[in-house]
């Protein structure tokens, strides 16, 4: 274990469905008690790799290693991994305590221990004195509760999370990440965690992990997507962003939208088309003779803790974050630092 | 025996005032309301049910507890239980008469209540068989794993749109002594085997027509069921019996509950089948009551006879009722 600090790696996996193809060569390595984050749009691929780690699909192509071993072919019983489905799955014809209790039962442990464990669990899910329910008499985040605790009794390697909180509101949801994380580090349980939802993910996880269309888009934590996406699709899917088309007109100079700008990427050649992001809060509004760029407020939008402005550069609208209010029509100066300015390669299908 | 059929006047009274109270009833309630109120549609149904539900078995209990002059007795149930209830008395009577003792005559035990055992027993072993050859089919079938699972649900379908007397009949022409599986034991060299006129060949056409009605329920149940209940199970640490055991089952119980009491009541009351494969040797009760309405002419005994059936019925179905409160099963319990 120690010259190989991987739990879970992903080698080449591919998964076909009658022809259609659902995952493209996913390579990924999952560290111990680390909280990785699957994250992409429906049907990019992130719900089947996590099946294929629990052991409800097979991989059509690649390998599986758990500590090392390939357990492709292993049968989810056999894994040391655990799996909170997105609608819970809890046995509606056991109670609360019976739900918990499942996975012990099979494994002959002791009445009494059962018990106390169940208890245990009960309380670590703020649930204590909900054994005798009924599962349909709980709320969604109650259930919700106790599919993870059913999950965390066993004292499984790896908790795998197919959008648990999918199903709650906004509120619950945000008090269930947080309780999530803390139990996550509490245990010291590695967690795999599928989730549509990027805020969710930034707030979560260690590592990140963007997928789309079945393939792997990034790998990183999460300053680093959201800071440094390694293209427009990730920069698109995580927060907001102005993508727009450019040309590198040699290192550490880009033009875009009909002007040139100093920059911090190098390495794309001369001339070279590109694809260039930048975060809404990353744009300046200065007065109209210092900007880099000049524009009109097309309109603006209070969103609590900001304005959105959307500015009309006549090449470009520009969507705009800023803590002070310009008046609609009005003509400001647009300044970007180097820094803020984002530079990658045009995508693929794009090229 | 009885010879004219005619219903005695009373029923009549009561039907004709029946009717009209349910069509004054209508009236009034269009009158009341200014207007069609909802549960209005529902009269056709209604009435079916009084003339075709509650009516008959007004007149069937009418007919159990009188005698062929239409007088008050007890007769037909003392006939259930002791066939010989008749001569016996008969005997009695004589015996009383001449001052002899005659009770080394008198004679015990009762055709009907054997019947009725025997019955119960064929139905019970029909329900058991059904529900060990129905299960795995229905597992198969609702698999969503399984592309072959839809093509044998219209394997089970097909059937039943062939004449259900059609269908018994068939079956002859396949265990008669010149039928296909003799001729084919001939042609293997073997001895044939009688195979018609068995208890087992009764067994096997009631299994057959009876099979699809313990499959579709069970069938319906588990492929309602969310899928991810087995993975969690599998999830947690159960292989595939111990899923079927601890998850799949429980979980479809109101499915074998309901295949159960459709297939356990018409084997109990099943008639045409003892008489086309079984020959008439083996008779059960539905032949019974065949027998003493169209045969002996008898309809109080008949009607004796069909409502303790009911009433047989009725207590399975609340004992059932008692393992499945909520119906889920979507069946008569």
């Amino acid at each position: 274990m120690m010259e190989n600090p991987n739990l879970i790696e992903l080698k080449g996996v591919s998964k076909d469905y009658d022809g259609v193809t659902v995952l493209k060569n996913i390579d990924l390595c999952v560290r111990k008690k680390e909280f990785v984050t699957l994250l992409g749009p429906s049907g990019c691929g992130k719900t089947t790799t996590l099946r294929i780690i629990g052991g409800f699909e097979l991989a059509s192509e690649g390998q599986v290693l758990f500590e090392g071993k390939d357990i492709a072919h292993l049968p989810p019983y056999k894994r040391a991994v655990n799996t909170v489905f997105q609608k819970y799955a809890l046995f509606p014809h056991l109670n609360v305590h019976d739900n918990i209790a499942f996975g012990l039962k099979l494994k002959k442990v002791p009445k009494a221990e059962i018990n106390k464990r169940v208890d245990a669990m009960l309380d670590l899910v703020n649930l204590r004195g909900y054994g005798k329910r009924h599962v349909d008499a709980l709320s969604g985040g109650q259930q919700q509760r106790v599919a993870i605790a059913r999950s965390l009794i066993n004292e499984p390697e790896v908790l795998l999370l197919d959008e648990p909180l999918g199903a709650l509101d906004l509120k619950l949801r945000k008090d269930m990440q947080l309780e999530l994380k803390s139990m996550q580090q509490r245990l010291g349980i590695t967690f795999i965690y599928v989730t549509h939802d990027q805020e969710e993910a930034l707030t979560m996880s260690d590592t990140i992990v963007v997928m789309n269309e079945g393939t792997i888009q990034q790998i990183g934590d999460p300053k680093t997507i959201y800071d440094e996406p390694a293209n427009a699709f990730v920069a698109d899917f995580i927060g907001e962003s102005n993508i727009l088309r450019g040309t590198m007109i040699k290192d550490e100079l880009v033009e875009f939208a009909g002007a040139s700008f100093p920059c911090v990427d190098s390495g794309f050649g001369e001339n070279a088309p590109v694809d260039v992001v930048i975060r809404p809060e990353d744009i300046m509004l200065v007065g109209e003779d210092v900007g880099q760029l000049v524009g009109t407020i097309a309109s603006v939008l209070f969103k609590g803790v900001h304005y959105e402005m959307m500015i009309d550069t006549g090449d470009f609208t520009f969507k705009v974050h800023s803590t002070t209010m310009q008046p609609q029509g009005s003509r400001v100066g647009l300044s970007i630092v180097p820094f803020n300015i984002h530079i990658m390669k045009p995508m693929e299908e794009e090229a | 025996m009885r010879s004219d059929m005619t219903l005695p006047s009373w029923a009549w009274i009561v039907m004709v005032a029946g009717l009209v109270a349910f069509v004054t009833m209508i009236v009034v309630s269009i009158r009341r309301h200014q207007g069609v109120k909802r549960s209005l549609f529902a009269s056709p149904y209604a009435l079916w049910m009084i003339i075709f539900t509650v009516l008959p078995v007004i007149l069937i209990s009418y007919y159990a507890f009188t005698d062929v002059n239409g007088a008050f007795t007890l007769d037909n149930f003392k006939n259930f239980w002791d066939s010989h209830y008749e001569m016996n008395k008969v005997i009695a009577a004589e015996g009383e008469r001449l001052g002899v003792d005659y009770s080394a005559y008198i004679q015990r035990g009762s055709v009907n209540v054997d019947t009725l055992v025997y019955s119960l027993w064929m139905a019970f072993k029909c329900t058991l068989i059904c529900l060990i050859v129905g299960y795995p089919a229905a597992l198969f079938m609702a698999d969503r794993h399984m592309k072959l699972g839809s093509t044998l649900v219209v394997l089970f379908i097909i059937p039943m749109w062939m004449n259900f007397l059609l269908r018994t009949v068939a079956w002859m022409s396949l265990l008669e002594d010149s039928g296909l599986i003799n001729n084919f034991l001939r042609w293997l060299g073997l001895d044939s085997v009688q195979l018609m006129y068995t208890s087992n060949a009764v067994l096997l056409g009631m299994v057959y027509n009876f099979l699809p009605f313990m499959v579709f329920p069970i069938y319906t149940v588990l492929s309602k069921m969310d899928y991810r209940l087995t993975e969690a199970s599998a999830d947690l640490g159960c292989n595939s019996f111990q899923t079927l055991y601890k998850v799949t089952m429980p979980l479809s119980l109101p499915g074998v509950i309901s295949g159960i009491t459709m297939v356990f009541m018409p084997s109990v009351t099943t008639f045409f089948i003892p008489r086309v494969l079984g020959g008439g040797y083996t008779m059960m009760f539905g032949d019974l009551i065949e027998a003493k309405f169209l045969t002996e002419g008898n309809w109080n005994a008949g009607s004796a006879l069909s409502l303790l059936m009911m009433l047989l019925i009725l207590v399975s179905l609340s004992i059932l009722r008692k393992v499945d409160p909520n119906g889920e099963g979507g069946g008569l319990a």
